[in-house]
């Protein structure tokens, strides 16, 4: 047996954007494992499956002053979400009191900085911590190198809100230390809230270490983390730092906390624990009487800048110098505080109650790489989906080459055709960088068979998946809820085989489409969801026929009124695609690279939300399930998620509907008997790995016609929990496929007002299924016979 | 009986230590598991049927969805499971011609060791794992495959 980790990929990259229109610039970062040089190609990408039954890879390349070699640097992933306050000569105390609540996720991991004035390669300042010993740590740097620590003696537990507190008289050298548990009936969430006996995990500790103040240092304070180098070249400006006057620079962190705090605060002196106590008896300062106030150099209330969003990174000190801060790496704000009581579920309604931030050490908002080139796309390239084309020396290997995606649309002028195929960049965001081979057993269950990885998966899970994506939970158990285009996104890409599917998913699936179009002649423009965000049913309302990729399950609100416009304002649309509309998803108000998703309690789920923290900290509405917000995605598609099983598909049946005058014309040179898609290069057939159902009960038109439906599923697929209240044997409620009639994918046609229509297949496989046999056959037949009908002016049959 | 304790003297109970889910997760496997298994036999067919269709078929029309045996899915859902540390996997070293056996590591981050044991499909290199997995099986109630 060898270590053959020489397989991985050694080369991968971001941009700062995934939706540029010709004349504008995009910017590429990218790293090189081994510093190699690299040479960069701009191609068109046309199909990305690499299935030897299918048409291969096909790219085109394209002529631009970037196609060169370039330096391959190595660089750093920082990841970890932490509240960085600068440097100020007055967080450089002599006698001080930090104190807050905290509420450790992970105490046993390891070292974690809570509140720290600390650099670690020198050992000066002063910080509270949990040590190796899942104990409260007060730690003061004397002399570098030297360094006092005195620790409760007692572990914290996890998911227990504390108490704790941290005075040190610098004259006399006397330290006092307190760990109290804090648990409510409520605000413990999941945790525990019986604690016998309370010794267990209960300190106050009366120490005496050497007298004299901490040695100082100009690194900055920081919550969830301490310094590891204090200068990392990197800074936070623009975006959603938006407020900033300049750019901050940030540090190299470590000892990354995992867990919450709440009421962080400092004094310039040792108090009492009478004083504590009234310090902490407010978000701010707003409760301590003036006489009080003097030591008090930071008061950090955050709920202090929750209103209508808590979307900010903004950290507010209410204390008297404005020692503002800011989080870094997208902490997640709004979260249940010591103090929830569950009599609200939405800060909105009881912000006092919401003033938890929750850390992750492994959350990433940006990479903050050094850039690498920088396209300005040519004013004639036409609409479509582009790649910057990375290979170490020029070679084509899994190893050496990396693809980074890009959307080029049309000229602000105008459309350049009558089609707009809509790329699901929400859901490509949603879906990242899982990780799930590595760590999930479940994801074996699903998929039917042992997972592959491939050299891309290799880098991933050595970069421990550079930030995660919303299917995975960090290691404390919360799911993740934030995910960013602004570092690799190594599922999103050509020639990538996804863990959930037999084959392709998400991006590289989307290219069967754009394959197919390109063949069969359309011309048709690209555009990204962000863009349908932007700019609404102005976008949409341009295009005779808009076409939705595989997969588009994540939308924002913005999002889902585009299309509900479009449909009442005579808009054809075809839905190529099943589970779709599904969560709800926002995005970051300063900026369109971070979307947040909170997976609520409903929904068939990778994750389930936490007491009380149902709500999106973007938009401060209610996140999970599109269907709990009154917007079942039946209203708009005809078709309903009803089940999934990620393995082998199956083909459909022509239903009486597909008789009828008015849908005939769909099934031109289609057979009555013939089955329809059993073929295909996902699972081998056209109903595969997720499928809609028609049901009038979930907001399916009462004029809606049944084309066609699928049969013959597995028994790896389930029916979705959403429709399970009780589990039982059985076929209506949780049967699979070979027990549960609900188990099918249908396809749908209705009319919508102004001589509008929607066509929806209800399968993920559907686009898989348009290439075989040289594009011809039935599953493409009907596609085309579809978008013809549509492009077609006047009333539809 | 030794009463044993965590490094902060809080006893390390049975319930801290799921033994009720291993308990019960035994009595399956026992129950209803290996009796397929014991007999050289019944557990060459068990075998049989997986290497014939490691990764399921798509449905052909006009016939069921190719489905596992009730004996097969209990045990290969039980294989499936297995928690991660050390566990097989595939790692596709030359696109669409070599898959290579790999150990998972317990947590993301940490190096998965590839084997030098390579197929040249897919389905093959999932039946080895199964194999194995099925081997580890036995060998933990003591029977030698």
């Amino acid at each position: 047996m060898s270590d053959r980790q020489d397989r991985m990929l050694r080369i991968t990259g971001y941009s700062d954007r995934l939706s540029v229109r010709p004349g504008e610039a995009i910017t590429f970062y990218v790293h090189s494992e081994e510093n190699e040089a690299y040479e960069a190609q701009t191609v068109r990408l046309i199909h990305g499956d690499t299935s030897a039954e299918g048409p291969g890879f096909k790219e085109e390349p394209v002529e631009a002053a970037v196609n060169r070699a370039y330096p391959g640097t190595h660089q750093r992933i920082d990841a970890g979400s932490y509240i960085i306050v600068p440097h100020d000569a007055r967080l450089a105390v002599e006698s001080f009191t930090l104190c807050a609540y905290v509420y450790p996720t992970l105490p046993a991991l390891g070292m974690q900085g809570l509140l720290t004035k600390w650099n670690e390669a020198d050992g000066t300042g002063y910080g509270l911590f949990i040590d190796e010993n899942a104990t409260l740590c007060l730690r003061i740097g004397r002399d570098p190198g030297a360094e006092e620590r005195v620790s409760s003696g007692r572990p914290l537990f996890r998911n227990v809100w504390y108490q704790v507190s941290a005075a040190y008289d610098a004259e006399s050298g006397r330290v006092r230390l307190v760990q109290r548990p804090w648990v409510t009936q409520a605000n413990g969430g999941f945790g525990m809230s019986l604690i016998h006996p309370l010794e267990d995990t209960t300190a106050e500790i009366e120490a005496r270490v050497s007298p004299g103040a901490p040695a100082p240092n100009a690194c900055p304070f920081l919550m969830a983390a301490s310094v590891a180098e204090p200068d990392s070249g990197r800074s936070i400006f623009g975006g959603h730092f938006a407020g900033l006057a300049e750019p901050w620079p940030i540090p190299i962190h470590t000892h990354k906390f995992n867990g919450r705090l709440d009421r962080p605060k400092l004094a310039n002196r040792a108090l009492t624990q009478a004083e504590i106590d009234a310090l902490l008896a407010g978000a701010g300062v707003e409760y301590l009487p003036l006489a009080a106030r003097d030591p008090v150099v930071a008061a950090w209330d955050f709920t202090a800048n929750i209103r209508d969003n808590a979307a900010s990174t903004e950290i507010v000190d209410t204390g008297p110098f404005a020692l503002h801060g800011r989080g870094v790496n997208m902490p997640v704000r709004a979260m249940p505080g010591f103090n929830w009581t569950s009599d609200y579920m939405s800060y909105r309604h009881g912000r006092e109650e919401y003033g938890a931030i929750h850390f992750h050490d492994e959350s990433v908002d940006d990479a903050r790489w050094q850039p690498a080139f920088t396209f300005t796309v040519p004013d004639d390239l036409k609409s479509g989906v582009y790649a910057a084309r990375l290979r170490i020396g020029g070679v084509e290997s899994a190893e050496t080459e990396d693809y980074l995606p890009f959307f080029v649309r049309p000229p602000a002028s105008g459309p350049t055709a009558r089609i707009a195929l809509v790329m699901s960049t929400v859901s490509y965001l949603a879906y990242a960088n899982d990780n799930l081979g590595v760590t999930s057993p479940v994801a074996q269950l699903l998929t039917a068979r042992a997972p592959m990885l491939q050299p891309s998966d290799l880098l991933l899970n050595k970069k421990e998946a550079y930030g995660l994506g919303t299917y995975s939970t960090y290691r404390d158990g919360w799911g993740v809820t934030v995910s960013s285009a602004l570092r690799p996104i190594l599922n999103m890409r050509p020639k990538y085989s996804h863990l959930f599917s037999p084959s392709v998913w998400q991006f590289n699936a989307d290219l069967h489409l754009v394959d197919w179009l390109e063949a069969m002649g359309y011309a048709v423009d690209i555009h990204t969801e962000e863009d349908v965000h932007r700019e609404g049913v102005g976008l949409l309302g341009q295009y005779r026929v808009v076409l939705t990729a595989h997969h588009p399950e994540y939308v924002s609100e913005r999002i889902m009124d585009a299309y509900q416009e479009y449909q009442l304002r005579g808009g054809r649309w075809l839905y190529l695609a099943a589970n779709g509309f599904y969560w709800v998803t926002e995005f970051h108000p300063d900026n369109p690279n971070l979307v947040e998703v909170r997976k609520g309690d409903q929904g068939s789920r990778a994750w389930t939300g936490m007491p009380g923290e149902y709500c999106n900290a973007f938009d401060g509405k209610h996140g999970g399930a599109w269907r709990i917000r009154g917007r079942p995605m039946a209203n708009l598609l005809g078709v309903s998620f009803t089940s999934f099983g990620l393995t082998q598909s199956s083909y459909y049946r022509r239903a009486p509907d597909s008789e009828r005058d008015e849908c005939t014309w769909i099934f031109e040179g289609v057979g009555r008997d013939e089955p329809i898609g059993d073929f295909g290069l996902i699972g081998g057939g056209a109903a595969g790995l997720e499928l809609d159902r028609a049901d009038l009960e979930l907001g399916t038109p009462h004029r809606a016609f049944l084309l066609a439906h699928s049969e013959g599923h597995s028994d790896i697929f389930v029916p979705v929990t959403e429709e399970i209240t009780y589990s039982s044997r059985g076929q209506l409620l949780t049967g699979t496929g070979e027990t549960n009639p609900k188990i099918r994918a249908d396809m749908v046609y209705f009319k919508t007002p102004q001589e509008g229509a929607v066509f929806s297949v209800g399968s993920m496989a559907w686009c898989g299924s348009l290439s075989h046999n040289g594009y011809d056959n039935n599953v493409s037949r009907i596609t085309r016979n579809v978008i013809d009908g549509f492009l077609r002016d006047g009333p539809l049959p | 009986m030794d009463h044993e304790t965590d490094a902060h003297g809080i006893p390390l109970t049975a319930l801290r230590q799921d033994y009720a889910f291993k308990a019960v997760d035994d009595y399956n496997v026992r129950m209803y598991i290996l009796p397929h298994l014991v007999d050289p036999e019944s557990r060459a067919r068990v075998i049989a049927e997986h290497k014939a269709d490691p990764l399921y078929s798509p449905t052909r029309p006009g016939e069921p969805a190719p489905i596992y045996s009730q004996v097969l899915v209990r045990l290969i859902d039980k294989l499936r499971v297995v928690q991660t540390a050390g566990k097989h996997i595939i790692v596709e070293t030359e696109p669409g011609r070599e898959y290579t056996i790999a150990l998972l590591p317990a947590t993301r981050g940490e190096t998965v060791v590839l084997t030098e044991e390579t197929y040249a499909t897919r389905g093959e290199a999932d039946h080895a794992i199964f194999l194995k997995r099925l081997k580890a099986l036995l060998a933990s109630y003591g029977i030698e495959m």
